[in-house]
């Protein structure tokens, strides 16, 4: 990633500033750089065609405020996540004069992808919505689970796909969880994710949604797809905002052949 | 909770699935017969060989329904058993697609096919992957798995169709991919007849 941004970076430079399109990345993933390799500042974005504005400063690795339109913190920085059209221009240096977030960079991409989840109307409203869909022709699955699975291979920072039953029945995986015992791994998750829904149930809490194991830097990330659980396996934890971020829409789809 | 299959397979292990000396099964009460997998296969391979063009759908539906036949028998004596009873329905709370779990999860256990459920919707349509089965380096043409395709239906038939003999084929199980012809898995499709 980070040489993908000084590439994009250093051209805009000549131009007396760090600036440059959405079609060439993203909010998360920008963010993520700058706050990274600089101290604090502000991005500024401009969304297209409709010329809406958008702000995000940092400082030290936390984020310290989002205004979008007229939405400001945490719903303002998930909706500036769901940009897709747009140019940004990043000013170094500069300070927020006021404090509308208040979180570290990754976790505030955690919070605003569960708000935008909640925000688009619950995952499990939209699930359950793709599963009537599926109800009324389950043959027609817009691409087969595989195809899904190696999409999800690429986004950087997943090391292995494996989507388990309920049972622990391993259906399928791919990456390079090829080298661990899978049929272990399968039981494993299924065990966690019942133990997991069993407490939910008990505590009256809705159904399990996310479920993140790390160890030390690596982290897996288990969601439910249909009837089935999905666990991508990361080696970097750092990645897990962006992950979760680009992973979205492709478990939704996952989820509709099982 | 909903039943786990490595505590079934761990389970069900145990059972031994000699014959008596009557050649059955005590636990199921089925006839065993200790045959090389082979036997069947080169059985099937040349009954399908010997059919003329115009009968091998016929040839084919005949594997398939004595793998049926075996499959109601055994899956029944299998579900109603006591070792079942004891491992899979303290685990089962979603009725007959937890029971339908344990059985692909026994089928496991026992070296006949390592093969679980992908969907299910109850009552109407159920798709399995298989990645090992009797037919998988079998000799012969175009998809074979008769085994596994009888037994699947046979399987659905007990667990949502009505009881014996009236449920009997309610159901009919395609296969649509097949590691005998090269596919990573086998892919199996159980819907209404």
């Amino acid at each position: 990633m980070s040489d993908q941004f000084k590439q994009i970076l250093s051209l805009e430079q000549k131009d007396g500033g760090l600036k440059g399109d959405l079609s060439s990345t993203n909010i998360a993933d920008l963010l993520q750089f700058l706050s990274s390799s600089s101290k604090k500042g502000v991005i500024k974005v401009v969304r297209h065609p409709d010329k809406e504005q958008g702000q995000v400063y940092f400082d030290g690795g936390e984020l310290v405020s989002a205004t979008s339109g007229k939405l400001t913190g945490l719903t303002g920085f998930a909706d500036l996540l769901g940009w897709q059209e747009g140019s940004f221009r990043f000013f170094p240096g500069v300070d927020a004069q006021n404090r509308t977030v208040g979180l570290s960079v990754q976790h505030a991409i955690l919070e605003a992808m569960v708000s935008m989840d909640h925000g688009a109307g619950n995952v499990r409203e939209q699930t359950a919505a793709v599963m009537e869909e599926r109800g009324k022709d389950m043959e027609q699955a817009v691409r087969g689970a595989t195809e899904v699975m190696n999409d999800l291979l690429e986004v950087p920072g997943i090391d292995a796909v494996v989507i388990v039953g309920r049972d622990g029945f391993v259906i399928d995986s791919t990456g390079s969880s090829l080298r661990v015992n899978i049929d272990v791994l399968g039981a494993s998750l299924a065990h966690a994710v019942n133990g997991i829904e069993e407490m939910g149930s008990e505590l009256s809490i809705d159904h399990f949604q996310d479920l993140f194991i790390e160890y030390g830097r690596s982290v897996i990330m288990c969601k439910p797809v249909g009837d089935a659980i999905a666990a991508v396996v990361t080696p970097d934890a750092s990645k897990l905002g962006i992950i979760r971020h680009k992973t979205k829409k492709l478990f939704l789809e996952l989820g509709q052949s099982f | 909770m909903t039943v786990m299959r490595d505590t079934v397979v761990k389970s069900l292990a145990k059972v031994t699935v000699q014959g008596d000396e009557n050649g059955l099964i005590p636990e199921y009460e089925v006839l065993v017969n200790l045959l090389p997998v082979a036997l069947l296969n080169s059985f099937a391979e040349r009954i399908m060989a010997a059919a003329p063009p115009e009968r091998k759908a016929e040839v084919e539906a005949g594997l398939v329904r004595a793998a049926y036949e075996c499959g109601y028998h055994t899956g029944c004596g299998i579900i109603t058993s006591e070792s079942f009873n004891e491992a899979v329905m303290p685990m089962v709370t979603e009725g007959a697609k937890d029971i339908l779990r344990g059985a692909y999860a026994a089928f496991t256990a026992w070296g006949w096919a390592k093969a679980g459920i992908v969907q299910l919707k109850e009552g109407e349509r159920m798709v399995i992957r298989a990645f090992d089965y009797y037919e998988a380096d079998s000799g012969g043409e175009g998809l074979r798995a008769y085994m596994f395709r009888g037994l699947s239906q046979a399987f659905f038939d007990l667990a949502y169709a009505d009881p014996y003999p009236d449920g009997m084929d309610t159901y009919v199980c395609q296969q649509t991919k097949g590691l005998e012809v090269g596919d990573p898995y086998g892919e199996f499709i159980v819907t209404k007849k």
